[in-house]
């Protein structure tokens, strides 16, 4: 009796949810393909807005001229306030009322963490997380439904290090770096580079993203007598921090990270602390700054100025991260276009995971995307570039960024 | 009179309680999850009204004690494999504790220096949290959503016999408004008490209620106590609600934005908090769907919030209380 009792409750149970399953995969039609994602568009890190703007100008560019297998595509990115608990709203109500087919280009790592879970047991998509943290790569197996875009961290840190062996394998090296997981991450990957030669890394500093100074950081990392000054830093920081340095005499061979490396954040180094103190730097870059000149005649960046032009007249041509958002954007139709003429989540997934793409427009020349069912680092190849001359110019190959 | 005054509010809170247990009949399953953190805002804006609407004590840190509640909550269900919830009342009794240890020494300050004291350990919290990260998991935080003692996952759905179909959503937001109900009864208790009498009386001037034998140490301990146990139990809920908890979900903005929703529900009222609970959910979401330029949500929430505070400074109690005041008050001269 106990026995037909469970089973009939089973049975309530399981046509329960078969009943609230739909039969094909929400947020897609004949004419339309509906996908969502958060991106601070208010509160300390508005400045990152651009990643959803520049991501909507791609895709208004494409459904102008017709859409992906006649589908336009829809892009419904919401402010999160860079604060994960908004994150995990946002998301439950572009899953659950808008019905989204995927989750796309989300920025933070935190704020994709906090629904990482979440969206792998509901199966939905959530595809080029808007971070390096190595986890959205690595844990593919736990989180099959997830994957980022950006570098590795870790990788990105193996290559500093590799670049400093390289040149000045006996400096002293001084790391100011951000206290949270894309910080740790990178330094990881920075000690993990430097290998029997860890003994190097003589003064590691940390500052909490809420701060606003850190002169104090800079001063006893410049009182280890590092040659060295490796900056872990998002824009503002790497503007901060040099400053700081120039203000106390430093002058050490400075590496910046890509996250606080684009040339207009440069220039506002060179014009407020000193140009010499950045005259030399190192940093590597996967994306095509739009203040480098060797790119004015360029076909991708000619294209980047007519989208900003025609889709986001008010946008700062400028702003690099309109770039990165149209790199993933771009990558996004092209992984579209593999998942077959009616999408589903799932092919979508695999189609993800299935990538060989050469000649994104927006990435630097060489730079190849690139994943398979066992590598879910779409983009793991960069350039380093050296400052000169108030630009980045390159320095060597392209490079593997591989964790 | 006294008889009709109290038929008039046992009507009102079984009203109350009827809306909120019918809701999610009439609401789409997101929704339920929206209303569901709205209780959660209700519960700790409650606590809040202890302390600054009845005692005049203004706290610009009770985001650190939903941010001590939720974090309890977190590592018993992560790493000590307790079933959610009965972290609950754990989590709001540490913060209880936290707030009698901080009200202590902070009491024998006053007015403004106590509020940037408060302040003071609001802009701490998440630096705080991350410092211990063996403990809180660092920046990342913690994932509850792969710990068994969560008890509703999104697999959760259960038929009823009328065919409606309750979702993991019903269930997180029927948790936080029982609590909720729960917690409004005791505030309710505590705003008729003898008690709540002697911290109204220590908000309007404490040397006169010191004179009129209040202590007012215990007493002003005692408020912050009790509300900080509010804002733990809060804390633990949204810990439960988003399934993790980081450092980022605690910045300064909360423990502000429980102020705005204490001030537009109206300081001292009881049910109309959940208009200023609603208020935090929405406004920020319509501002948005008026335009999404750089800046503009913003200028539309400062905006709407000076407005408001200019038609309603008394926020929607006041209004309420201005609605049903002839009703209520007829034949007492109105002060």
């Amino acid at each position: 009796m106990r026995v037909l009792g469970v089973l009939a409750l089973a049975l309530a149970l399981s046509t329960g949810a078969a009943s609230a399953r739909p039969s094909a995969d929400p947020g897609i039609s004949a004419s339309e393909i509906v996908i969502g994602g958060t991106v601070p568009l208010s509160g300390i890190a508005a400045s990152y807005a651009s990643v959803g703007r520049g991501a909507e100008a791609y895709f208004k560019y494409v459904n102008a001229r017709g859409g992906v297998n006649r589908r336009k595509i829809t892009y419904k990115y919401v402010d999160d306030q860079y604060n994960p608990a908004q994150t995990v709203q946002a998301v439950r109500q572009l899953v659950q009322q808008d019905r989204v087919f995927a989750i796309f280009n989300s920025l933070g790592t935190e704020h994709n963490l906090s629904v990482r879970s979440f969206l792998n047991a509901t199966k939905v998509p959530q595809l080029f997380v808007g971070s390096g943290a190595t986890t959205f790569g690595r844990d593919y197996k736990r989180y099959p439904y997830t994957i980022g875009f950006l570098p590795s961290y870790i990788g990105e840190g193996k290559v500093y290090a590799r670049q400093i062996l390289k040149t000045k394998p006996n400096a002293k090296i001084a790391v100011l770096v951000q206290n949270d997981d894309y910080g740790k991450d990178l330094l990881a990957g920075f000690k993990a580079g430097l290998g029997a030669k860890r003994k190097n890394l003589v003064a590691e500093q940390s500052y909490d993203a809420l701060s606003t100074d850190v002169s104090s950081q800079i001063a006893r990392l410049r009182s280890s007598r590092a040659t060295v000054l490796l900056l872990i830093t998002t824009p503002p920081f790497a503007i901060r921090g040099l400053v700081a340095a120039n203000r106390l005499g430093w002058r050490p061979q400075v590496y910046v990270n890509q996250v606080g490396s684009a040339t207009n954040i440069m220039r506002i180094i060179s014009a407020t602390a000193n140009p010499r103190i950045i005259e030399g730097a190192i940093t590597l870059i996967s994306i095509k700054d739009p203040l480098m000149p060797r790119f004015k005649n360029d076909a991708g960046m000619k294209l980047y100025r007519t989208i900003m032009r025609q889709q986001l007249p008010r946008g700062d041509v400028n702003d690099g991260f309109h770039v990165y958002s149209m790199a993933v954007a771009y990558t996004f139709v092209e992984a579209l276009k593999k998942a077959g003429r009616s999408p589903t989540r799932a092919s979508l997934v695999r189609a993800v995971a299935n990538l060989n793409l050469r000649n994104n427009p927006f990435l630097l020349p060489g730079v190849v995307v690139k994943t398979s069912s066992t590598d879910h680092f779409p983009l793991d190849q960069g350039q380093l570039q050296r400052w000169s001359k108030n630009q980045w110019n390159p320095l060597g190959k392209i490079v593997s960024a591989k964790p | 009179m006294t008889a009709f005054r109290y038929a008039l509010r046992v009507f009102g809170f079984v009203l109350f309680v009827a809306i909120v247990v019918y809701l999610p009949f009439r609401i789409s399953d997101f929704r339920a999850s929206e209303f569901a953190l709205i209780g959660i805002y209700f519960i700790a804006i409650l606590g809040l009204n202890v302390l600054t609407g009845y005692t005049g004590v203004i706290s610009l840190g009770h985001g650190a004690f939903m941010a001590l509640g939720a974090y309890t909550t977190a590592i018993l269900v992560a790493d000590h494999g307790m079933r959610d919830l009965w972290t609950i009342p754990l989590a709001g009794l540490l913060a209880a504790a936290a707030g009698a240890a901080f009200g202590l020494p902070a009491l024998r300050l006053s007015g403004p220096y106590l509020a940037l004291t408060t302040f003071g350990v609001a802009v701490a919290t998440p630096i705080v949290i991350k410092k211990f990260d063996g403990l809180t998991g660092g920046s990342g935080g913690i994932n509850l959503f792969e710990a068994e003692g969560i008890t509703g996952l999104p697999e959760f759905i259960v038929t009823l016999p009328g065919g409606k179909v309750l979702s993991f959503n019903d269930w997180l937001y029927y948790l936080a408004w029982t609590i909720a109900l729960v917690l409004f009864a005791v505030a309710w208790a505590i705003h008729h008490s003898h008690f709540g009498r002697s911290l109204r009386a220590i908000r309007d001037n404490e040397i006169a209620a010191a004179a009129s034998g209040v202590w007012l140490a215990s007493h002003k301990t005692l408020a912050f106590s009790i509300s900080a146990f509010y804002a733990g139990v809060a804390g633990s809920l949204l810990a439960i609600w988003a399934f993790s908890v980081q450092p980022g979900a605690f910045p300064v903005d909360r423990s502000i934005a429980l102020l705005v929703g204490l001030a537009v529900g109206g300081l001292g009222s009881l049910a109309p908090l959940a208009a200023g609970a609603a208020f935090l959910v929405f406004l920020p979401q319509l501002a948005q769907g008026i335009s999404k330029a750089p800046g503009v949500p913003a200028v539309i929430y400062g905006a709407v919030l000076i407005a408001l505070m200019i038609v309603l400074p008394m926020g929607v109690g006041g209004l309420l209380r201005w609605i049903t005041g002839p009703l209520t008050s007829r034949l007492y001269p109105r002060s």
